[in-house]
C-alpha cells in the first residue's frame, strides 16, 4: 500500500488450470472434486489529474495521476475533516498523508515554494505517524523519504521508537514528521515536556493500518489517543487525524471510537488490479491405515494420501489431511514454478515447519521439480529478531527469495515488492483477514492466484462448501470497546501522571460518572492524590505507563535465553537468540519445561523456566529431535456473577463476570512428519492461570433437560468416550451440551469479529456450583495453586447445595479482564445458535459424536469427549423455538420428576 | 522525637524483616530512635523476636502473636515518660493512645470495651488504632473500593471524643487517605494511614511522626539503606560476603583494612576504598568528596542561591511557592500564591521577574532540581510566560543532589538521599515544622478546592517556614560538601591527586 503502483517487474500471467494440473499427485486436477476455482474480475483504475487537487509545487513533480480515492481524501483533509481511508493494499494510502504533510509544511512556511527549508527550526507544523509494527515503520519511513526526494522537498522524517539509537533529543526538537508505534507513544507521553515543540505544532496524526486496533489492543490504543489529545491540547496543538485501514465492516464507527472525533470515510477504491483466481483447495481424506508407523518413518514426510480414493457424495469423511501438511506442498509447487508466493500460517511455529515440509515435498518429487537445493524460501514472523526479519523482507523484494511462509505479520502493508500468489493455510477466521491476505498478490494488469487450503474443521469446511459466504458478504466489524473499566482505569493513572486530571477532563477525556468513580477508586486505593475539583495527581509507584501492556493485561514478560551450558559455537549461535520476550500465557502454553519449539529452522527445547525474579527467564537449548510438542489445557469456571439476563424460549441467558482457571497441565510429543503422537500427557508441573473475565452462559429449562436426559439415556460409547466411562449418568444429554458449546464457539466468528481462540467454554450439569454464592466465600480466593483444589471445592459445594440446579454451558473471553466478546455473544445469541444448529445438522460426517468439521475443537480440554450431535441439535432447536415442548412430551416422565442425582462433570 | 506532643513510630513489616540481616534492624532502630515500633503483616514470631532483640527498651507492637486475652495491645504516650503499656486506669486527657488489635475480628470487642468504658483513652489527644493486616481492596472492573471493617472503624471513631487515626498494616507506608465511611445514615471521616506490609513486593521500612491532633507524617525508607547495604558500593551479594567474613556492622567494616576488603570476590581496590570511606563518613557524620570536580560554577565569588519550590502534587498544576535563600546576604525571599490557587501565572511571574531583574548573573542550586524543580519551572514558563524562557535558560543552574549522589562525586552520611535526612546527618538543626512534602501539597490541594472557605486556608507561616527550612538545609549541605575533605579514590595510589585539589580555590 505504500507507494503508488510500481510497474510490474515481469508480466507473468498465471495460468491457474495448468498449475493445478501439474501438481504432482494423480488425484489433483482442475476437475477434481476437491478443487474449485472462482475467477474474480479485474478492476480498472479511476484517476484524477493531480493538478486538479494539488498546487503546482506538488502536482508538477508528482509522477502519477491521483487515484480517485486519494483525490477525495486530500480534498476532505483540506476541508478540515478527519479522514479514514479504507481501500485495498497498494492503493497509495501512504501518499495521502504524505502529500497532506507536504501541503501543511508549505502552508506553514516551513518550506519555501521551491521545496527548500525556509527555517531551520520548525515551530509551526509537525506530524505524528503511528504504525502497528516496527517493521512497517521502517518500511514507511523509506516510502515517505522516497516521496519527498521525488518531489524535491526537504522534509525531516524520523523514526522514534525502541530501536532508535543516536540523538533522540535532536529528533524530538527538529523532526517535521515522527514515526512511531503505540506501545512507544504510551511511554513517551510521560515526559511530554520534552516534546513541547513537537506537540505544540502538531497538525496531523496519521494512524496506519488502523483496522489492526481491535480487541484489547484497540481498547488501549483508543485510550492512548485520548491521553495524547490531552497532552497535545496542553501544549496548544490541534491536530487533524487520518486513518488508513484495510476494508472493515464499520470503518466510520471504528475510527470514531478510536479517536473520539467525527470522521469522513473514503472507501471508493480508485486503484486497479488484474483478474484474480481464488482456488478453494480441500485436502483429500486421510486414510489412516496407510499412515506410516510413526516410530519408523517419523521424520520423513510421506505423501500418505497417495492413492487414496476420492470421496464421493455421502461418504463419511472422518478426517482429512491437515492444511498444515497440504498447504506447504501447494506453496512448494508454486514457488518451484518460480511464482512469487506468500504462504500464510496460523502460528510462528508453522511458518518454520512449513519451510521444512515444502523442502521435503520438493525432495520427494524430483521429477516435477528437479533436484534443486537452493534455499529460495524462508519463514517470516514477528518472533524473529529485527535484523533477520529485515533481511528476509529485502531478499524477497529483490527476488533472491521466491517464497515466504509468514504469520499475519505480512498481512499488513510492508513493502516486499509485488508477488503473484498467496496460499492460505486454512481459512483465517475472518473475511476481513481473508481479503487482506489474498490482496497481497497481484499487479495492475496481470492475473494473480490465491489458494485457500481448507482445514478439516467447522469454519473451513463451511467456507469451502459455501463460497458465497466469502464472496457475497460484507467483511466483519472491528471491535473497540472503550467501556472496559479495567483498561480505562489503567489509563486514568497514566493520564493523571502526565497532566493532573481536573474538571476540564470531564466529558472530554471520559464521561463524568465514570471519571469520578475511577479517580475515587484510585484515591482510596492510594494511587492518586487530590480531587477533580482542584487537581488529581498520580501518587503510586513511578511510571504507571510501563504497566500498560497493549497486547494483554498480564504484563509479566518472559525473556528467552540460551542455557548457559550450550556450546554456542557448535550450534552456530554465537550471537545468542534474536527473539522477542513473551507474556505469561504464551510462556505457559508454549514454553513450559520440555516444550520443543522451532526457531529459524532450529529446534530448541525448554530446559528451565525461572519465574522467581522480576523478569522471568526461559532457558532453551538447541536440539535435533523428530517431534514437536503440543500443550493440553484444562479449564474451569468459578464464582460467576450474573450482571444481566434474559429469557429465550424458556432458556435463561446470562452475561456476567467470573474467574476462569486455565491449567496447561500436560503436553504431547508429536512426530513432525505426520503429527501422530509419540508420547502423550506428560505433566508440565505448572500452576493454573486465573483470569477474572467476562462470561455469557445459558441455562436449559427443566422440562427440556428432563426430556432429553431420558431421550438420550441409552447413549454411551457413541459419544466418543471409552467403554469404561460410558455409564456416567446423563451422558447422552451432557454430551449434547458439550457439542452445543463447541459449535456456538466455533461459529461465533461467522457472526462477530472474534477469534475463536480468544473464547473458551464449559458445559456442565451443575451450573449453580460455578456461580458465586452469598453464603460461601469465592472459591477463587481460597484455592491458590491447584486445579484439583478448585475441582474438589466445586464437588463439595455441589453436595452441599440443595434444591434444583440447572444444566447449560458457559462461553468466556479468554483474556484477563475480558474483551467484550462474551457480551456480544449474549446480545447475538440466537443468530449464533442458529448457525451452530445448522452446522451440526448439515455436517456429512455421519458420526454421532461429530467430527472436526462440526463438533471437535482443537482447544478442547477433554480431548473432544463426550460429544453428541443429536442431543445438541435438540437443545438448540428448543432454544430457537423451532421445536415446541410437544416434541419432548413422549420422553417426559408421568409424574413430577425429581431428577436423579447429577454427577459433577464439566467439559471444556 | 522533635516535638513533645508527638510520638515517633517506626514500622518494620514482618515480610521485610525476613529478608534483612539483624544488623540492619539494629541500625534502623538506632538511626530513628523511635518511641514505639510496629511489626505489621502476618503473624511472625521470628520477626517479632528480631525487633525485640534490636530494641529491648522500646515497645514492639505485634498483637498477631497474642493469645485469647491479649488480642488488644494498648500503649500510651506521655511527654515525660515516653510510650508504655497502658495500665487499666483512666489516663490524663492529653495522653496519646496507640491501640493495636490482633485482627479485624477484634474490632467489635474493642468497640464494646470503649463504649462501656472498660477500656479508656485520653480524650484530649489522638488515638491511633493499629490493624496489622488490613488493606484496601479495589475492583477496577467496577471502579469500586472496599475498606474491610469500615463500619466498625466508623463506630469506634464516633465513640471516642478525640481524633482517631487508623493504621492499616497492608497499605503502603506513604498511604494516607481520609475515608468517608457510612455510619448510621450518615458518614464519618476517618483518616487511614498505611504501615507498609503490602503484598506487592515493595514493602519498606518507614518512620512516622504521630501528633496529638491525629496527623501522621510518614517517610518510607528502603531497607537497603540500613546495615551494610547502606554503604555505597555494597549490594545484596557483597553484603552477604561481608557477613560471611564476619563483618556485621559498619563499625566492623571500618575496622577492616582496605586491602582485606579488596580481597573479597567482586570487590576491586577502588570499590573497597569507597566502601571503607563511606563507613567512615556514616560513622563520623562528615561528608567526603571523591573527585576533583566542583559541584557548581559561579560567575563571581558570590555563593549560589538556594532554591526550593512547592507544588500541589507530583504532576503540578501550580508552583505555589518559590523559596530562595541568598547566603551572600543571609536573606530569604518567598513567593507564595495565596489568592488564586488555580492561576499559576502571577506567582510565577513574580518569581521570574525578581530573579531575572536582581540575580541574572547568579548561580542557582537545588536538591534534585533536574528531576523536579527546574523541570517544572521550565515547563510552566513555556506554558505561561514563554517570553522569559531564554532569560531563565541563561541563568546557571546546578543540582547538588545529582552532583553528589547520582554522579557519585561525594559520600554523604544520610540514610536516604532526601534533603532533610542528608542535612540532619550533617548536623543541620531543622526548624521542626513537622511537615512533609506530601502534607504541604495536600494542604494546598485542600485550599485549591475551597479557596474561599477560611478553614481550608493553609497555615501560611508554617508552610513558608517549611520551604525556607529546605533552602537553608540545602545551603548547609552545600557548605558541608565544599568544606569536606577530598579523596580522589580513582587516583589513589598513583600519587597524582594532590595537585588537582586546586579545584578547591574555585569556591
Amino acid at each position: 500500500m505504500s507507494e503508488n503502483p510500481t510497474p510490474p517487474d515481469t508480466n507473468v500471467d498465471i495460468d491457474t488450470d495448468s498449475i493445478i494440473d501439474s501438481f504432482p499427485r494423480p488425484d489433483v486436477s482442475r476437475n477434481s472434486d476437491y478443487i474449485e476455482t472462482i475467477e474474480l474480475p479485474a478492476r480498472a483504475a479511476k484517476t484524477v489529474s493531480t493538478s486538479d487537487v494539488l498546487r503546482p509545487t506538488l502536482a508538477d513533480p508528482y509522477p502519477f495521476d491521483l487515484f480517485s480515492h486519494q483525490a477525495e481524501a486530500l480534498t476532505a483533509l483540506k476541508a478540515g475533516d478527519n479522514v479514514a481511508v479504507t481501500t485495498s493494499t497498494s492503493s497509495g494510502k501512504t501518499h495521502i498523508y504524505g502529500l497532506q504533510i507536504a501541503r501543511n509544511l508549505l502552508d506553514a512556511g516551513v518550506l519555501n515554494p521551491d521545496g527548500t527549508r525556509a527555517t531551520e527550526q520548525n515551530e509551526t507544523s509537525t506530524t505524528l505517524c503511528v504504525y502497528p509494527m516496527k517493521a512497517l515503520t521502517k518500511d514507511q519511513h523509506e516510502s515517505l523519504t522516497t516521496l519527498y526526494d521525488d518531489l524535491g522537498l526537504d522534509i525531516r522524517v524520523q523514526i522514534y521508537d525502541g530501536d532508535t539509537t543516536g540523538n533522540r533529543r535532536e529528533i524530538r526538537e527538529r523532526a517535521d514528521v515522527i514515526l512511531t508505534n503505540f506501545a512507544g507513544l504510551n511511554i513517551y507521553l510521560e515526559h511530554h515536556d520534552k516534546w513541547s515543540r513537537f506537540y505544540s505544532a502538531l497538525d496531523l496524526v496519521a494512524i496506519d493500518e488502523s483496522h489492526t486496533y481491535t480487541g484489547i489492543e484497540g481498547m488501549h490504543v483508543a485510550w492512548i489517543l485520548r491521553r495524547l489529545k490531552r497532552v497535545v491540547d496542553y501544549w496548544g496543538g490541534d491536530p487533524q487525524y487520518v486513518l488508513t485501514s484495510a476494508t472493515i465492516g464499520n470503518p466510520k464507527s471504528h475510527s470514531e471510537e478510536l479517536i473520539d472525533e467525527p470522521v469522513t470515510v473514503i472507501d471508493d477504491d480508485g486503484s486497479p488490479h488484474g483478474p484474480r483466481d481464488v482456488v478453494l483447495w480441500n485436502p483429500p481424506p486421510r486414510d489412516r491405515t496407510n499412515d506410516p508407523t510413526p516410530g519408523e518413518a517419523s521424520f520423513d514426510i510421506e505423501d500418505d494420501i497417495e492413492g487414496a480414493s476420492p470421496d464421493t457424495d455421502g461418504e463419511r469423511i472422518s478426517e482429512r489431511v491437515p492444511a498444515s501438511v497440504e498447504a506447504p506442498k501447494v506453496f512448494d509447487h508454486l514457488t518451484s514454478n518460480d511464482i512469487r508466493t506468500l504462504l500464510f500460517c496460523d502460528s510462528r511455529k508453522l511458518t518454520e515447519l512449513s519451510i521444512q515440509r515444502a523442502d521435503e515435498h520438493r525432495r520427494n518429487n524430483p521429477r516435477a521439480y528437479g533436484r534443486t537445493t537452493t534455499t529460495d524460501r524462508e519463514a517470516y514472523n514477528a518472533g524473529l529478531g529485527r535484523t533477520t526479519r529485515h533481511s528476509r523482507e529485502h531478499r524477497f523484494k529483490t527476488g533472491l527469495l521466491t517464497g515466504l511462509a509468514t504469520t499475519s505479520a505480512l498481512e499488513l502493508g510492508i513493502d516486499i515488492g509485488s508477488l503473484d500468489a498467496t496460499v492460505l493455510m486454512g481459512y483465517p477466521g475472518q473475511r476481513q483477514s481473508f481479503w487482506q491476505r489474498i490482496g497481497r498478490a497481484g499487479r495492475e494488469a496481470s492475473r494473480s492466484l490465491a489458494v485457500l487450503v481448507g482445514d478439516h474443521r467447522t469454519l473451513d469446511q463451511y467456507v469451502i462448501d459455501h463460497p458465497e459466504y466469502l464472496l457475497e458478504n460484507d467483511v466483519e466489524d472491528a471491535v473497540v470497546d472503550t467501556s472496559n473499566n479495567a483498561v480505562f482505569a489503567m489509563h486514568v493513572l497514566a493520564a493523571s501522571d502526565e497532566i493532573a486530571l481536573d474538571e476540564t477532563d470531564v466529558g472530554t477525556f471520559a464521561e463524568e460518572d465514570r471519571l469520578r468513580a475511577a479517580v475515587k477508586m484510585w484515591r482510596e486505593a492510594g494511587f492518586i492524590d487530590g480531587y477533580l475539583d482542584a487537581a488529581t495527581h498520580y501518587a503510586g509507584p513511578s511510571r504507571p505507563q510501563t504497566r500498560i501492556n497493549l497486547y494483554g493485561t498480564d504484563d509479566t514478560e518472559y525473556r528467552l535465553t540460551l542455557a548457559s551450558d550450550v556450546d554456542r559455537d557448535k550450534w552456530g549461535l554465537s550471537d545468542g537468540l534474536d527473539v522477542e520476550p513473551i507474556d505469561r500465557t504464551r510462556a505457559y502454553r508454549d514454553y513450559h519445561e520440555g516444550a520443543v519449539r522451532l526457531h529459524e529452522g532450529q529446534q530448541f527445547e525448554v530446559v528451565s523456566v525461572d519465574e522467581d525474579r522480576p523478569q522471568p527467564i526461559v532457558e532453551l537449548k538447541p536440539v535435533d529431535c523428530n517431534y514437536y510438542t503440543r500443550t493440553q489445557s484444562k479449564v474451569n469456571v468459578l464464582d460467576a456473577v450474573s450482571e444481566k439476563s434474559r429469557e429465550v424460549n424458556g432458556f435463561t441467558l446470562h452475561f456476567g463476570r467470573g474467574t476462569v482457571l486455565v491449567h496447561y497441565h500436560a503436553y504431547d510429543q508429536l512426530y513432525i512428519g505426520n503429527g501422530d503422537p509419540k508420547r502423550q500427557a506428560i505433566p508440565t508441573g505448572l500452576p493454573p492461570i486465573l483470569m477474572d473475565t467476562q462470561l455469557c452462559w445459558v441455562e436449559v429449562p427443566e422440562v427440556v433437560e428432563d426430556a432429553l436426559v431420558r431421550k438420550y439415556s441409552e447413549y454411551g460409547v457413541e459419544t466418543g468416550v471409552d467403554p469404561e466411562d460410558a455409564d456416567i449418568a446423563h451422558l447422552g444429554y451432557v454430551a449434547g451440551l458439550h457439542a452445543a458449546e463447541h459449535a456456538t464457539i466455533q461459529t461465533a466468528p461467522l457472526e462477530l469479529r472474534v477469534d475463536k481462540n480468544d473464547l473458551g467454554g464449559l458445559a456442565t450439569l451443575v451450573m449453580d456450583t460455578h456461580y458465586s454464592h452469598p453464603e460461601y466465600d469465592d472459591i477463587a480466593d481460597s484455592i491458590s495453586d491447584s486445579f484439583e483444589a478448585a475441582t474438589h471445592a466445586l464437588q463439595q459445594r455441589t453436595h452441599e447445595l440443595t434444591g434444583r440446579t440447572s444444566s447449560g454451558w458457559f462461553i468466556y473471553d479468554g483474556i484477563d479482564g475480558g474483551l467484550g466478546f462474551a457480551h456480544a455473544i449474549y446480545d447475538n445469541f440466537e443468530a449464533l445458535a442458529e448457525r451452530a444448529r445448522d452446522q451440526l445438522r448439515d455436517c456429512r460426517c455421519g458420526q454421532p459424536n461429530g467430527c472436526p468439521a462440526c463438533t471437535f475443537d482443537e482447544n478442547c480440554g477433554n480431548d473432544n469427549m463426550p460429544l453428541l450431535r443429536a442431543s445438541a441439535i435438540d437443545v438448540l432447536d428448543q432454544l430457537l423455538g423451532e421445536d415446541n415442548h410437544d416434541a419432548l412430551r413422549e420422553y417426559l416422565p408421568d409424574e413430577d420428576y425429581g431428577g436423579d442425582r447429577r454427577p459433577v462433570v464439566f467439559y471444556s | 522525637m522533635a516535638a513533645d506532643d508527638s510520638v515517633g513510630m517506626v514500622t518494620l513489616p514482618a515480610t521485610t524483616l525476613e529478608r534483612v540481616p539483624q544488623s540492619a534492624v539494629s541500625d534502623v532502630i538506632q538511626y530513628f530512635a523511635p518511641d514505639i515500633v510496629t511489626v505489621p503483616g502476618p503473624r511472625n514470631a521470628r520477626a517479632h523476636a528480631a525487633v525485640r532483640d534490636a530494641a529491648p527498651a522500646t515497645p514492639v507492637v505485634h498483637p498477631q502473636l497474642g493469645q485469647d486475652a491479649d488480642r488488644v495491645q494498648h500503649y500510651r504516650y506521655a511527654a515525660d515518660a515516653g510510650v508504655h503499656e497502658a495500665p487499666n486506669v483512666a489516663p490524663p486527657a492529653e495522653t496519646i493512645d496507640i491501640v493495636a488489635v490482633q485482627s479485624r475480628d477484634v474490632l467489635p470487642q474493642l468497640h464494646s470495651e470503649l463504649t462501656t468504658g472498660e477500656r479508656q483513652t485520653g480524650s484530649g489527644a489522638a488515638t491511633f488504632l493499629v490493624i496489622p493486616s488490613v488493606s484496601v481492596e479495589w475492583d477496577p472492573t467496577n471502579l469500586t473500593t472496599t475498606l474491610p471493617s469500615g463500619e466498625e472503624l466508623a463506630a469506634i471513631s464516633v465513640t471516642l471524643p478525640e481524633p482517631v487515626t487508623v493504621f492499616a498494616g497492608g497499605q503502603p507506608a506513604d498511604y494516607h487517605h481520609e475515608w468517608e465511611l457510612p455510619y448510621k445514615h450518615t458518614t464519618v471521616r476517618v483518616p487511614i494511614a498505611g504501615l507498609g506490609a503490602t503484598e506487592r513486593g515493595d514493602s519498606q521500612f518507614a518512620q512516622y511522626t504521630c501528633t496529638s491532633q491525629g496527623d501522621v507524617a510518614a517517610q518510607a525508607v528502603s531497607p537497603s539503606q540500613f546495615g551494610l547495604r547502606a554503604l555505597n558500593g555494597v549490594g545484596r551479594a557483597t553484603a552477604k560476603r561481608l557477613q560471611k567474613r564476619g563483618c556485621r556492622t559498619m563499625d566492623d567494616v571500618r575496622n577492616l583494612a582496605v586491602t582485606e576488603l579488596a580481597q573479597l570476590p567482586g570487590i576491586g581496590r577502588s570499590t573497597a576504598e569507597k566502601i571503607h570511606a563511606h563507613a567512615d563518613v556514616v560513622e563520623s557524620g562528615d561528608p567526603l568528596v571523591l573527585t576533583n570536580k566542583t559541584p557548581v560554577k559561579t560567575r563571581d565569588d558570590r555563593p549560589p542561591l538556594c532554591l526550593d519550590i512547592e507544588t500541589d502534587g507530583l504532576s503540578p498544576t501550580i508552583i505555589w511557592q518559590f523559596g530562595v535563600y541568598d547566603p551572600a546576604t543571609d536573606q530569604y525571599q518567598a513567593f507564595v500564591e495565596k489568592r488564586h490557587p488555580k492561576n499559576p501565572k502571577p506567582v510565577l511571574e513574580a518569581f521570574i521577574t525578581w530573579l531575572v531583574a536582581n540575580h541574572s548573573d547568579r548561580t542557582v542550586i537545588t536538591w534534585n532540581g533536574y528531576g523536579f524543580d527546574y523541570l517544572y519551572i521550565t515547563e510552566f514558563l513555556e506554558q505561561y510566560l514563554p517570553e522569559y524562557t531564554t532569560a531563565w535558560d541563561d541563568i546557571w543552574t546546578y543540582d547538588l543532589y545529582k552532583w553528589a549522589v547520582r554522579d557519585g562525586n561525594a559520600l554523604l552520611p544520610g540514610r536516604t538521599n532526601k534533603l532533610d535526612h542528608v542535612a540532619r546527618a550533617l548536623g543541620y538543626e531543622s526548624a521542626g515544622t513537622g511537615l512533609t512534602g506530601a502534607q504541604t501539597a495536600a494542604a494546598y490541594q485542600e485550599f485549591m478546592r475551597n479557596p474561599d472557605r477560611p478553614h481550608s486556608e493553609p497555615e501560611w507561616d508554617r508552610h513558608e517556614a517549611y520551604c525556607e527550612d529546605d533552602c537553608r538545609a540545602l545551603w548547609h549541605v552545600y557548605e558541608a560538601i565544599t568544606d569536606a575533605p577530598r579523596r580522589d579514590t580513582t587516583d589513589s595510589g598513583s600519587g597524582g591527586a594532590a595537585g588537582q585539589q586546586a579545584g578547591l580555590t574555585d569556591f
